[in-house]
């Protein structure tokens, strides 16, 4: 996956953790915007799902959150959201009309491989141990939720190889 | 990134979210342009309260009512005339235009040449889908020939118009496009349309995830997209760049096409310089009714 304009190399504790808490926070604004999109589309199963996606999201930005605080509290950040585009947020165009909890789940997934790739990617550029210390543990953090995900995943009834889409009509125009 | 300096963004994006959710189709390559606005606005740092955003009919026209700045979803085709209006009226706000193509270059197509011609000082967005999607699916004025559509069941008759080339041969100083699929590059063209001192032209190429078709979606995008910065092109040759937007429908050229590096001052600029001096020839508000009296009497 593309890293993006971060030097990484100058990164210090603080705006790595800085950074994490962004990535948590934009993931868990997708989610809710995914899970409003499912609700207004008539598909609260998926939207349900993206719901729980956000709730841990939140959580893990709140732990992150913390930490800052007890190490760094009253600092101001030197990190913001326009140095980052949907590290661990699902890219808009994974969410569809009619979409079922094993395709919200598939996505889910899809996001949390795409975040174990961004620390997997920038981890040979870090200078700093402390730093390199807690990419690795957000990782590893990454891929712990995607164990979440498939055990999600695994409760479903096995895959009928349809969805909702095979039963819509084509759009009027086509 | 710098972990010397503090950078303080004095507005965060999401102080631009409305509460009013989007309810265009889940996957709707509007959703990733109205996140590319919020950036791009908290990047300029201007808050919602000196910012406008007005737009026609249609999907993406919902655009401002997603927003916290004044906002107006306004008459189908005529947003251009009504931002115009806006400007005039109060040229310290900052004016954003959007809309689609169906909006933009048919039902107003006529208000485009004027914009670009009085060159006020506005930032036009217009999400092209090449389809009207709103009404479930007819030919719009950049669908491409051969398309089946309610209105073209046995396939399009007509050619696209080139939303690119239509506007750098009206005299567009800075004409850009993006799309959803590359949105750190969507936010930076829209952040410099904003910036550049005069008419701006962003054309984003935004699918239609319902009725579009599947070359022009968000996963094409990615795979196909060319960033201009990639080909060594010059934003200051206007040929150049016309060159390459001929290239539109068959290639996904993304960046500043044309950007005019010396832009004449803006209209609203040349109104106020007038206003100015003429006030400052005009006789003092307090005698002007005398005056007047003097005039009909036949005595000034």
């Amino acid at each position: 996956m593309p890293v993006p304009d971060i030097d990484f190399a100058r990164l210090t504790l603080r705006d790595a953790l800085d950074l994490a808490i962004l990535i948590e926070e934009e993931a868990q604004e997708r989610y809710l915007e995914f899970a409003h999109q499912m609700e207004i589309h008539h598909t609260p199963e998926a939207g349900g799902f993206f719901v729980f996606m956000a709730q841990k999201e939140a959580r893990h930005g709140e732990e992150l959150r913390a930490r800052r605080k007890r190490l760094f509290e009253g600092q101001l950040s030197a990190v913001t959201r326009a140095m980052l585009w949907d590290v661990e947020a699902p890219d808009y165009d994974e969410a569809r009309a009619f979409m079922t909890p094993r395709q919200a789940m598939q996505t889910a997934l899809r996001a949390e491989e795409k975040a174990h790739g961004f620390f997997v990617a920038a981890l040979p550029w870090i200078g700093d141990s402390e730093v390199k210390r807690l990419f690795e543990e957000l990782r590893d953090e990454e891929v712990h939720h995607q164990d979440l995900v498939k055990q999600e995943l695994a409760k479903l009834p096995p895959d009928p190889g349809v969805g909702p889409e095979d039963f819509v009509d084509e759009p009027v125009g086509h | 990134m710098s972990t010397t300096a503090t950078p303080t963004p004095t507005v965060q994006p999401k102080e631009y979210r409305s509460e009013l959710k989007p309810i265009w189709c889940p996957g709707c390559g509007d959703y990733g342009v109205l996140q590319a606005i919020y950036r791009a606005l908290a990047a300029l740092g201007r808050p919602p309260h000196e910012i406008a955003f007005v737009s026609g009919i249609g999907c993406s026209s919902r655009i401002p009512g997603y927003t916290t700045a004044y906002g107006f979803n306004s008459v189908h085709g005529r947003a251009l005339p009504i931002a115009q209006g806006i400007k005039i009226a109060n040229p310290d706000l900052l004016v954003l235009v959007a809309g689609g193509d169906g909006d933009g270059f048919s039902i107003g197509g006529g208000h485009l040449a004027h914009a670009v011609r009085r060159n006020l000082d506005l930032t036009y967005v217009v999400m092209d889908n090449q389809i009207y999607g709103l009404t479930k699916g007819q030919l719009s004025p950049t669908s491409p020939r051969g398309l089946k559509s309610v209105t073209s069941p046995f396939g399009s008759f007509e050619d696209p118009i080139n939303p690119l080339l239509h506007m750098l041969g009206y005299g567009c100083r800075f004409v850009a496009q993006g799309t959803p699929a590359d949105m750190a590059g969507l936010t930076a063209v829209i952040e410099e349309a904003i910036r550049y001192p005069g008419f701006a032209f962003v054309n984003v190429q935004s699918p239609c995830v319902t009725f579009g078709e599947p070359e022009q979606q968000l996963r094409a995008h990615k795979e196909g997209m060319q960033p201009l910065s990639a080909l060594g092109h010059d934003q200051s040759d206007r040929l150049k760049a016309m060159a390459l937007a001929q290239e539109y429908g068959r290639a996904l050229h993304t960046g500043v096409f044309y950007r005019q590096a010396d832009p004449p001052p803006t209209y609203e600029a040349l109104l106020r310089e007038r206003q100015r001096k003429l006030a400052a020839g005009a006789p003092p508000p307090e005698k002007i009714l005398d005056l007047f009296v003097q005039r009909i009497e036949g005595r000034g």
